[in-house]
């Protein structure tokens, strides 16, 4: 059934949902109050795209 | 859990001489007993996601171990990513197949909706590969963490 579904995505968006799905288990596994998840999700996530794109763009020069 | 014993100790202390012996002697069967439910709980949350945390009432990270562990290895799936299997051959298979193995059953649920095989040529099927092996990490490290709340430790 879910193999028949071909799920094409950008390199972007695939980073993205990584990160957020990353993000959010480490938010519940590491903080209890609300807030403080919604924090700490946020804030990983902001993180996670930084460093991503930032390697990305430091690696651009050695792509070709 | 252990905090609990050494308090038992010191109330039966104050109470009198006898009730501290039979308390300082049961204590360590409890500790065992509570060792032995927190790697259940642990094994528990490493075969079904989140059960482990479910089991001690953490609603919460319950379900969301199990919808990011899920959704990750769905992505990694419906991406084509190379699920391991045993036979994999060298160290690198070898580590792939003890990643992907940490989703504990939605393993054998990977490995039954993957029925196309993977696809690596391509860049989706290289990002579902560590897809599905982070989610087994990920996995892993929910399991621990449940142990360490049975354990008592502060989570």
């Amino acid at each position: 059934m879910i193999a028949t579904i071909a799920l094409t995505l950008s390199h972007f968006q695939a980073m993205t949902l990584f990160a957020l799905l990353i993000s959010v288990a480490f938010g519940f596994l590491s903080r209890r109050r609300t807030s403080d998840r919604v924090k700490y999700i946020i804030w990983s996530l902001f993180l996670f795209l930084l460093i991503g794109v930032g390697i990305g763009w430091a690696m651009y020069p050695f792509s070709r | 859990m252990s905090e609990e014993a050494t308090t038992g100790t010191t109330t039966g202390l104050e109470a009198g001489t006898e009730t501290a012996t039979a308390d300082v002697a049961t204590a360590p069967e409890h500790q065992q007993g509570n060792e032995v439910l927190a790697i259940a709980i642990g094994v528990a949350g490493w075969l079904v996601p989140g059960l482990g945390h479910a089991l001690q009432k953490m609603w919460g990270r319950a379900l969301a171990c199990f919808l990011t562990v899920g959704a990750l290895v769905f992505l990694g799936v419906g991406m084509r990513g190379n699920v391991f299997g045993s036979e994999g051959g060298d160290a690198f298979g070898m580590l792939g197949y003890i990643a992907d193995l940490g989703t504990g059953s939605f393993y054998f649920a990977a490995r039954a909706l993957e029925t196309q095989g993977s696809d690596v040529a391509h860049a989706e099927g290289d990002y579902g590969t560590r897809f599905l092996a982070a989610a087994g990490v990920l996995n892993l490290l929910a399991a621990l963490h449940a142990y360490e709340a049975a354990r008592g430790r502060k989570a």
